[in-house]
C-alpha cells in the first residue's frame, strides 16, 4: 500500500582511519516518520549528508522514488525536493525570515529589462505556509531577534517553500526547550498528515517513541536494524542503540544532610539589559544533598548559577558558602574557596575547544602547583593529570591530551568538564543542564558522577530543563518561575506533575 | 633519541606548508615577471645582492658585501620586534595595528632625550632600549586600558593614537629638532647610534646591537607564551575569552598586559628603527614598516619562531628591492607585489593542507584547522 520514496543500497562511507556508515541499507517509504537513531558517532548525520549531496558514498547506491540518482550537492538534492534542517541553523542573522528563505532563489518581478526581488509576493507565500501548518512567524521579523525556536520554523519554512517533499531533521530538539520541542512534534506530525516524509535523526528515545512510525538504529556505522516504534519499547530501542543492556535504574541512597553549605538569600540580579532576572531568591544547599532547581528555560535558573560562581553580578542579596560571605568575591576566589561549576554552554564557556584536552582539564589549576612552579609550566603534570582523568573519567580522545578538543565529540567534552570540576575537590558543585544533548550512555555515566558527589557528602546545585532528571536525581526541588522560586520542597513531598504545574506558573 | 627523531620529525613536517607557499609564491612572480620583460633570476639575485647575501658584481669603495649585510640586519631588527609587537597582540585576540605610532613615540622621546646628548654608547645605549620598552609599553597598556574600561576596539584607538603621535611628533620636530636642510630631524649623535661599526678587509660595516635583544626577545617570547602561566593566561584569553573568564582568569588585566607587551616590543622597533637605522625622523611620516609587521606576523602563523622567519624573508625583499630596481629595472614596488602574493599562499595553507593530506601525508594539524578527518574523528568519538 505505501511506496517507497528513498532507498539507500549498501551505502558505505569512509573517513580516514574510521568508517562512518558500513554497508548500510534502508528504505523509506512516503508519509513516514522515520527515525534514525544511534548513539554521537553512530554515523546518523553522515548517512543523512551523503542523502542530502554533502559527501558521495564510496559505495553503495541511492534510489529516490524509484530512480537511481546520483547526487553531488545540496542543490541536486533540493532538485529531488529533498530538504534538511541543520542541528546549526544556516540563517543569516541580519536578514529578515523572509529573505532568509527566499535566499539562493529569489522570486523575481520583470519590467521589461529590469527585475527586482519581489519580497512582498514571497511574504504572503510564507504567510499562508506558515498558517498551513501551524508554524506561527511574521515572515518580517529579522532573524537575530528571534528565539532559536523560531529559528527553527524558518528552517523548517525554508523547506516548504522550496516544495521539498522529503524533510531531513538532524537532532532538531537538541535546542529546545521542553514545551518547545512537544510543538515541534506536533508540527511533525501535521507535516505528516499534509503528506511529506520526515526523517528524524535523533538519540533522544522519548520523542522517537511518540511521532516516529519506524525506526533504524545504527552502531558504529552499522545498521543494527529496522524496527518498528510501536511494538518495541524504549528500553529496548536504547539497548540496541548502545549494543550493550543498560541499566537506567538510578541507584540513591536515603542520608541525613550535614552542614549548610551554600546559603543565597533575598538574591536579586539584573542582567546586561538592565532587567531583573533573578527576584529574591532564597536557598540553602547542605552537605550531602541535590538541589535540583526546575523550571522552563529562561525564568532565572542559569542567572542564579552564574551569581553563584561570580560570573554574573548581584544588585541585592548575599551569597553565603560555608559561613562566609562571597558575594563581592572574584571568580577566582570563588574557585578557590572550593566552588566547582559545570556551565551550561560546555563549548563557549566550559571549554577553549582551539586548546588541547590537556590544557582544558587543567585550565583552573594550571597557576598552581604541582602544574606550574614560579609561574613556569611543567607539561609533565599537564600530562600526567590529562592520562590519570581520561582513564578515570572515560574520555574518549584520539591522541590523549594531546587532542584537540574540538575534534572531541560533545559527550566526551562535557566528561572532561566533569572531570577537572570534580578534581577540583569542591565543596559545592554546580551543574547547569549536565546531560544537555547527550546520548543515554553518556547521560546514565553522568548521573553516576553527580550521585557518587553527593554520596561523598558534596552540596550539589542542579539546574535541568528535564523533569525526569530533576525527579530522579533530587533531594529537594526548587521551582523557579520569572525569576522567583515558587516552590522548594523535599522531592517526597512532590509529584511531577505538581512540579510541572509550578512551573507554569500555577501556585494554587 | 627517538622522542628527538619525532620531534624533529613534526617540526620538518610543520616547515613543509610554508616551504610549499614560499615555493609556489616564486613561481607566480616569476610569471609576472616574465610578463613584465625580464628574468625572474636577475631579479631575486637582485634582491639577494642587495641584502647582502650574494656578491654584487662592484662595490664602492670602502663598502663590500658585508656593508650590505649588516645594513640589512638593522633594518631587519626593527621587522622582528614590531612583527612580534603584533604577533602577541594577536595571540590575545588583540588586533594592535598601531606599530608604527608605537614605534615612532618611543623613537621620538629616545632621539630627544638621548639621541641629541652627549652620553657614552655605554650610557646612551641601555637608556634608548629602556626609553623604547617604557614608551611603547605605556601606549600599549592606555589602548589596553581603554579596551578594557570602555569597551573601545583597539583597532580604533591605535589609529587615532598614530595621527596624535605623528603630528605631535612633528610640531616639536619642526619647532625645536629640524635640520634647516633636509626639513628632517637633525641626526642622532653618532655615540647614541645603537651600532657597532667596524672594519675587515678594508670594508666598512655597522653591526646592530638591538639585533641581539631581538633574537633574545623571539625566545624570551616564546618561553612565556608556552612554557609560562602568563603566557597560558594571554593564550586562554586570545582563544575564548568567556571561558577564560569562567575558570577565574583575570580578562581585562591580561588584555592591558598583552597590549602593554605588544606595544613595548613596538617600542623597540621605534627605537632600533630610528636610532639605529635611519638616524633620523621624517615629520608626519609613519613608517610604512610598522604596517608591514602586521603581515609578517599572520607568514609567520602567529608563533615567535615563526615570526622571525618571515622577518627574515620579508626584509630581504624590501631591502633588496632598491638595488634590484635600479640594477634590473623593475620598479621597487614588485617587492610590495611578491609581498602581497606570499601573505595569499600563506593563507592558503590550509587548502594547501588539505591537498597535501587528500595526497596521502601526515601533516601537522594546524590552530583552528578543522578539516574532513577531524570531522569524521569528530562523528567517531
Amino acid at each position: 500500500m505505501t511506496e517507497t520514496i528513498v532507498e539507500l543500497k549498501n551505502i558505505t562511507k569512509r573517513f580516514p582511519g574510521i568508517v562512518a556508515n558500513d554497508d548500510v541499507t534502508l528504505d523509506i517509504r512516503k508519509g513516514e516518520i522515520f527515525a534514525l537513531l544511534g548513539e554521537n558517532g553512530a554515523g546518523k548525520s553522515t548517512l543523512m549528508s551523503i542523502l542530502f549531496g554533502m559527501y558521495e558514498p564510496d559505495e553503495g547506491q541511492i534510489f529516490v522514488r524509484g530512480e537511481k540518482v546520483r547526487l553531488t550537492s545540496s542543490k541536486d538534492a533540493a532538485a529531488l525536493s529533498i530538504g534538511m534542517v541543520h542541528q546549526h541553523f544556516k540563517l543569516v542573522s541580519n536578514y529578515t525570515i523572509t529573505e532568509n528563505i527566499v535566499l539562493g532563489d529569489e522570486p523575481l518581478k520583470r519590467l521589461g529589462p529590469l527585475s527586482w526581488v519581489d519580497l512582498k509576493g514571497a511574504s504572503e507565500k510564507i504567510r499562508s505556509l506558515s498558517l498551513e501548518y501551524g508554524l506561527e512567524v511574521n515572515p518580517d521579523d529579522k532573524i537575530e531577534d528571534l528565539p532559536v525556536s523560531t529559528q527553527q520554523r524558518v528552517e523548517i519554512l525554508k523547506m516548504l517553500y522550496r516544495d521539498a517533499e522529503i524533510l531531513i531533521f538532524d537532532e532538531p530538539t537538541s535546542v529546545l526547550t521542553p514545551q518547545e520541542i512537544e510543538y515541534l512534534l506536533e508540527i511533525m506530525e501535521e507535516l505528516r498528515r499534509g503528506g511529506k516524509t520526515i526523517i528524524l535523526i535523533s538519540h533522544k528515545l522519548e520523542e522517537i517513541k511518540q511521532v516516529a512510525d519506524r525506526c533504524a538504529i545504527l552502531l558504529h556505522g552499522k545498521l543494527v536494524g529496522v524496527y518498528d516504534v510501536a511494538t518495541t519499547t524504549t528500553q529496548r530501542m536504547a539497548n540496541l542503540m548502545v549494543g550493550k543492556e543498560l541499566d537506567f535504574s538510578i541507584d540513591k541512597t536515603e542520608h541525613d544532610f550535614g552542614e549548610v553549605v551554600l546559603d543565597v538569600s533575598d538574591l536579586t540580579v539584573y542582567n546586561e539589559q538592565k532587567v531583573k532576572v533573578v527576584d529574591n531568591v532564597s536557598l540553602k544547599v547542605r552537605q550531602g544533598e541535590i538541589l535540583a532547581i526546575a523550571g522552563v528555560s529562561g525564568n532565572g535558573q542559569v542567572d542564579i548559577a552564574d551569581a553563584i560562581a561570580g560570573l554574573q553580578n548581584i544588585s541585592a542579596g548575599s551569597i553565603s558558602f560555608k559561613g562566609e560571605d562571597i558575594s563581592r568575591l572574584t571568580i577566582k576566589e570563588r574557585i578557590t574557596k572550593g566552588i566547582s561549576y559545570i556551565p551550561e554552554d560546555r563549548q563557549k564557556e566550559g571549554l577553549i575547544m582551539d586548546l588541547t584536552l590537556r590544557d582544558n582539564l587543567a585550565i583552573k589549576t594550571f597557576d598552581r602547583e604541582p602544574f606550574s612552579k614560579k609561574g613556569i609550566l611543567q607539561p609533565e603534570s599537564f600530562e600526567q593529570q590529562a592520562e590519570d582523568l581520561i582513564r578515570r573519567y572515560d574520555i574518549r580522545s584520539g591522541q590523549g591530551g594531546q587532542t584537540l578538543t574540538r575534534s572531541m565529540s560533545g559527550g566526551n567534552q562535557q566528561k572532561a568538564i566533569i572531570a577537572r570540576e570534580v578534581e577540583l575537590d569542591s565543596d559545592l558543585l554546580i551543574f547547569v543542564q549536565p546531560t544537555r544533548g547527550l546520548d543515554v550512555g553518556a547521560i546514565a555515566n553522568i548521573h553516576q558522577q553527580i550521585l557518587e558527589q553527593r554520596d561523598l557528602g558534596k552540596a550539589i546545585l542542579l539546574v535541568s530543563l528535564e523533569l525526569d532528571e530533576v525527579m530522579a536525581l533530587a533531594d529537594t526541588i526548587s521551582v523557579a518561575f520569572r525569576g522567583q522560586i515558587l516552590k522548594t520542597d523535599s522531592v517526597h513531598n512532590l509529584s511531577k506533575e505538581e512540579v510541572g504545574q509550578y512551573m507554569m506558573g500555577v501556585t494554587q | 633519541m627517538k622522542k628527538f627523531i619525532t620531534r624533529v620529525r613534526s617540526a620538518l613536517s610543520g616547515l613543509l606548508v610554508p616551504a610549499i607557499s614560499i615555493v609556489l609564491t616564486l613561481i607566480v612572480a616569476s610569471a609576472i615577471l616574465l610578463l613584465l620583460g625580464k628574468n625572474p633570476v636577475e631579479v631575486f639575485l637582485g634582491f639577494l645582492r642587495g641584502s647582502g647575501m650574494v656578491l654584487k658584481p662592484r662595490y664602492a669603495g670602502g663598502q663590500g658585501i658585508l656593508t650590505d649585510f649588516f645594513s640589512y640586519f638593522s633594518i631587519l631588527t626593527p621587522m622582528i620586534f614590531a612583527s612580534l609587537g603584533v604577533m602577541l597582540g594577536l595571540r590575545a585576540g588583540l588586533f594592535n595595528i598601531g606599530v608604527a605610532g608605537q614605534m615612532l613615540f618611543p623613537g621620538f622621546l629616545a632621539s630627544v632625550l638621548v639621541g641629541y646628548s652627549n652620553l657614552p654608547s655605554y650610557l646612551a645605549w641601555p637608556l634608548i632600549i629602556l626609553i623604547g620598552l617604557v614608551a611603547g609599553g605605556a601606549m600599549g597598556s592606555l589602548i589596553g586600558f581603554l579596551k578594557h574600561r570602555f569597551n573601545i576596539h583597539e583597532v580604533v584607538t591605535s589609529i587615532m593614537l598614530n595621527y596624535i603621535v605623528s603630528y605631535v611628533t612633528a610640531f616639536f620636530i619642526n619647532t625645536y629638532f629640524v635640520d634647516p636642510v633636509t626639513r628632517n630631524s637633525r641626526t642622532i649623535k653618532e655615540t647614541s647610534r645603537l651600532l657597532i661599526s667596524g672594519k675587515a678587509d678594508g670594508v666598512r660595516f655597522d653591526f646592530p646591537v638591538g639585533l641581539i635583544v631581538a633574537l633574545l626577545a623571539v625566545f624570551v617570547i616564546r618561553f612565556i607564551l608556552d612554557r609560562t602561566t602568563v603566557g597560558f593566561r594571554i593564550n586562554a584569553v586570545g582563544l575564548n575569552k568567556y571561558c577564560a573568564r569562567y575558570a577565574g582568569i583575570n580578562v581585562g588585566g591580561n588584555i592591558v598586559l598583552a597590549m602593554a607587551m605588544s606595544g613595548a616590543l613596538a617600542g623597540l622597533a621605534g627605537v632600533t628603527y630610528y636610532l639605529g637605522f635611519a638616524n633620523n625622523m621624517v615629520p608626519k611620516d609613519l613608517v610604512s614598516l610598522g604596517y608591514d609587521s602586521i603581515a609578517v606576523a599572520v607568514l609567520g602563523n602567529i608563533a615567535p619562531v615563526g615570526t622571525l622567519f618571515a622577518s627574515i624573508l620579508v626584509t630581504i625583499f624590501q631591502k633588496g628591492s632598491i638595488y634590484m630596481s635600479s640594477n634590473v629595472g623593475v620598479p621597487k614596488d614588485i617587492a610590495s607585489v611578491i609581498i602581497g602574493i606570499l601573505l595569499m599562499f600563506s593563507a592558503s595553507g590550509l587548502y594547501i593542507e588539505d591537498k597535501l593530506q587528500h595526497l596521502g601525508r601526515t601533516v601537522r594539524p594546524k590552530r583552528d584547522s578543522k578539516t574532513d578527518k577531524d570531522k569524521a574523528e569528530e562523528e567517531q568519538l
